[in-house]
């Protein structure tokens, strides 16, 4: 009956090894070009675990997530493009005067302000979400309409972002020339700094996600992805919920944007492509989206693949990425997570022969011990 | 004046009428048994008192406050709970799940994000499960469990909400003979000190817990009474009980 996959300590144990081992890797090399890719693995981390707990905890099947992303990238892209600009005697970036502007716009001047730039790089995804989500929402909009209507605002904004020249720099995107400067001190993108900065937001987004999935309002969440009528009429607001829970998991992904461009120095509308969002919802449908870090080692798997395999395979690895999803949704609907749930349940049955000859006082006294 | 009022409720369909200038008193600390052959409009005038519908006219009152324009969880939250017809438990949670999610004294999302063990959870929870002796089950998915522990495990839900009012649907439907006798037993206990409104086709069983019955019959009311009158009065055999001499 009992499923260590289930038991709460040795989660915490599983996630603890994680991050130990994380932790590791600047200590094993210090190759500066592989600590900025696995940093930029961490960043895929951040994302896998936002569309868990909007998908896999929320049952929103949330295919704009390149929205939060994109946004919190280009806010902090142009945090660091006006870090290299002086108030004074060289205000207005060259990309805008190539576009023939004469001023700085206004929707630029806050992020003269380095503190600024980055809360507004991290608030203005996380209420856009909470308007787009209560719209959604509260219409009781059902499931495959909100992957159409999140994959059309996708759209829509990357559009905008393309088509705004002198704001944006077009399809070109904005390259910030120094990289960012925290506190006066220049954070290289290939130093151990930027991959400890990335490591410290993927433990803290993860940390926060368990403990969100674990209260009381995760197992709202997780009541209704399967059935919202029957929530409401336990009291809850199901919309707030949700919108809820999907604000949050733009937070984590805006926080992913400007991680990602800390590290890339470097926006484009290619964060807002269509097939990166896509490619989450894939990494956490892989990995198990109803598992925070099976999410996560799905975007490993598949970002890591891609860049190793990719390249031998060049057009076949979508044909591969396209044939494993198939058969990972059609035989489990869990993902990989899934699978190690039935392993461990099936030895767990394996291990008890006696609680399973009289399951019901085996069932009884473990049910007293926990409550 | 009762603890639940409805007045001339009417609620149509797309042109086609299901409830019919319906009116109903609930007097508190009763159980009044809801009957009516199939299509009555029994599960209508549910989903009418519970916000699941919103009735064409008509109003209905918990005591003198109008709940008629409230949404779904504003009514629960005004202490009235609901059994459904097919059973509607969270089958990819556990039963213990099931019970926590719906212990609902606290609601807001906000608050709830920063809560793991509710004050009072575990006491309610080891109450509801010696009523619905599920405490051998709790870890048990409730996808698993059999018909009649799925109905027990959705009047357990029911009763972690501490309604001041129960509506069930059909709470006996599949349950065993044995299982019935339970569900009369705590009924008859839960009307000390709550009102309830349950709906059944079990004439026995009815008769086990009623203090009032009301036949409905084409979405309006046909009669009400008690037990014995119901089963007395002509026009409720003839379109409900059937008459023994067909
Ligand atoms: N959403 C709906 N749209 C159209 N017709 C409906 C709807 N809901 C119910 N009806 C109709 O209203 C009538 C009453 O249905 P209701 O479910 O209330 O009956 P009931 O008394 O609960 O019957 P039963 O004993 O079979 O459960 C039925 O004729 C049904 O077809
Ligand atoms: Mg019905």
């Amino acid at each position: 009956m009992t499923n260590l996959y289930h038991n709460r300590s040795a989660q915490w144990i599983v996630y603890a090894l994680m991050f130990a081992f994380l932790a590791a890797i600047p200590l094993i090399t210090n190759d500066s070009f592989l600590l900025n890719q696995f940093a930029t693995y961490g960043v895929y981390g951040m994302l896998a675990v936002s569309i868990s707990l909007s998908w896999g905890f929320g049952g929103i099947l949330n295919l704009g997530q390149g929205i939060a992303f994109g946004l919190g990238a280009y806010g902090m892209g142009m945090t660091m493009q006006m870090q290299s600009q002086d108030p004074v005697s060289n205000p207005i970036p060259p990309f805008m005067l190539n576009n023939s502007l004469d001023h700085l716009p206004a929707l630029w001047s806050p992020f003269q302000n380095t503190a600024l730039g980055f809360i507004l790089s991290l608030a203005v995804p996380t209420i856009f979400y909470v308007f787009f989500g209560s719209l959604m929402f509260r219409a009781r909009v059902s499931g495959p309409f909100i992957a159409i209507m999140t994959l059309a605002m996708l759209t829509a904004l990357y559009t905008l972002i393309l088509d705004m020249q002198p704001y944006t720099n077009g399809a070109n995107g904005i390259a910030p020339p120094a990289p960012l400067k925290l506190l006066g001190a220049e954070i290289d993108p290939y130093s151990v700094a930027s991959y400890w900065i990335v490591y410290g937001a993927l433990l803290f987004v993860t940390v926060a996600s368990k403990l969100i999935t674990q209260s009381k309002f995760g197992l709202v969440t997780q009541a209704l992805r399967s059935d919202p009528e029957r929530v409401r009429f336990l009291g809850y607001n199901v919309a707030s919920y949700e919108t809820i829970v999907y604000a949050l998991s733009g937070l984590i992904a805006a926080l992913a944007g400007c991680c990602l461009v800390m590290l890339v120095q470097y926006v484009s509308p290619a964060q807002l492509d269509v097939n990166f969002s896509i490619g989450m919802v894939i990494w956490a449908g892989i990995g198990g989206r109803f598992s925070l870090i099976g999410s996560m080692l799905g975007a490993f798997l598949i970002q890591g693949g891609q860049s190793y395999l990719g390249d031998q395979f060049l057009a076949t690895w979508l044909l591969l990425l396209g044939g494993f999803f198939i058969l990972v949704v059609r035989f489990l609907p869990k993902g990989l997570a899934g699978l190690l749930e039935l392993s461990l349940g099936m030895i767990g049955a394996h291990m008890q022969p006696k609680d399973a000859s009289r399951p019901q006082r085996g069932a009884e006294a473990t049910s007293k011990a926990e409550a | 004046m009762g603890v639940l009022n409805i007045h001339n409720l009417c609620k149509s369909f797309g042109g086609t009428s299901v409830i019919n200038d319906f009116s109903l008193e609930v007097t508190e600390l009763t159980l009044c048994c809801l009957v009516g052959p199939n299509g009555a409009g029994k599960t209508t005038t549910m989903d009418l008192i519970t916000g699941r519908q919103k009735p064409t006219s008509g109003q209905i009152l918990l005591r003198s406050d109008e709940i008629t324009s409230l949404g779904e969880h504003e009514i629960a939250r005004l202490g009235i709970g609901r059994k459904f017809q097919v059973p509607a438990v969270f089958r990819d949670l556990s039963v213990r799940q099931n019970l926590e999610v719906a212990y609902s004294r606290e609601v807001s999302p906000f608050k709830n994000l920063f809560s793991y063990r509710p004050s009072g959870l575990n006491q309610k929870l080891e109450e509801i499960l010696t009523i619905t002796g599920l405490g051998g089950r709790v870890e048990t998915e409730a996808g698993t469990l059999s018909h009649g522990e799925t109905q027990w495990l959705e009047i357990g839900m029911v009763l972690m909400q501490n309604p001041e009012i129960l509506l069930l649907d059909e709470p006996v439907a599949g349950m065993t003979e044995g299982e019935i006798e339970k569900t009369v037993g705590i009924l008859n206990e839960l009307k000390r000190t709550h009102t309830l409104i349950v709906v059944e086709h079990d004439m026995a069983f009815v008769r086990e817990i009623a203090d009032v019955v009301t036949v409905m019959h084409m979405g309006a009311l046909l009669a009400q009474g008690s037990i014995s009158e119901m089963e007395a009065n002509p026009k409720v055999r003839e379109v409900y009980l059937g008459d023994p001499e067909d």
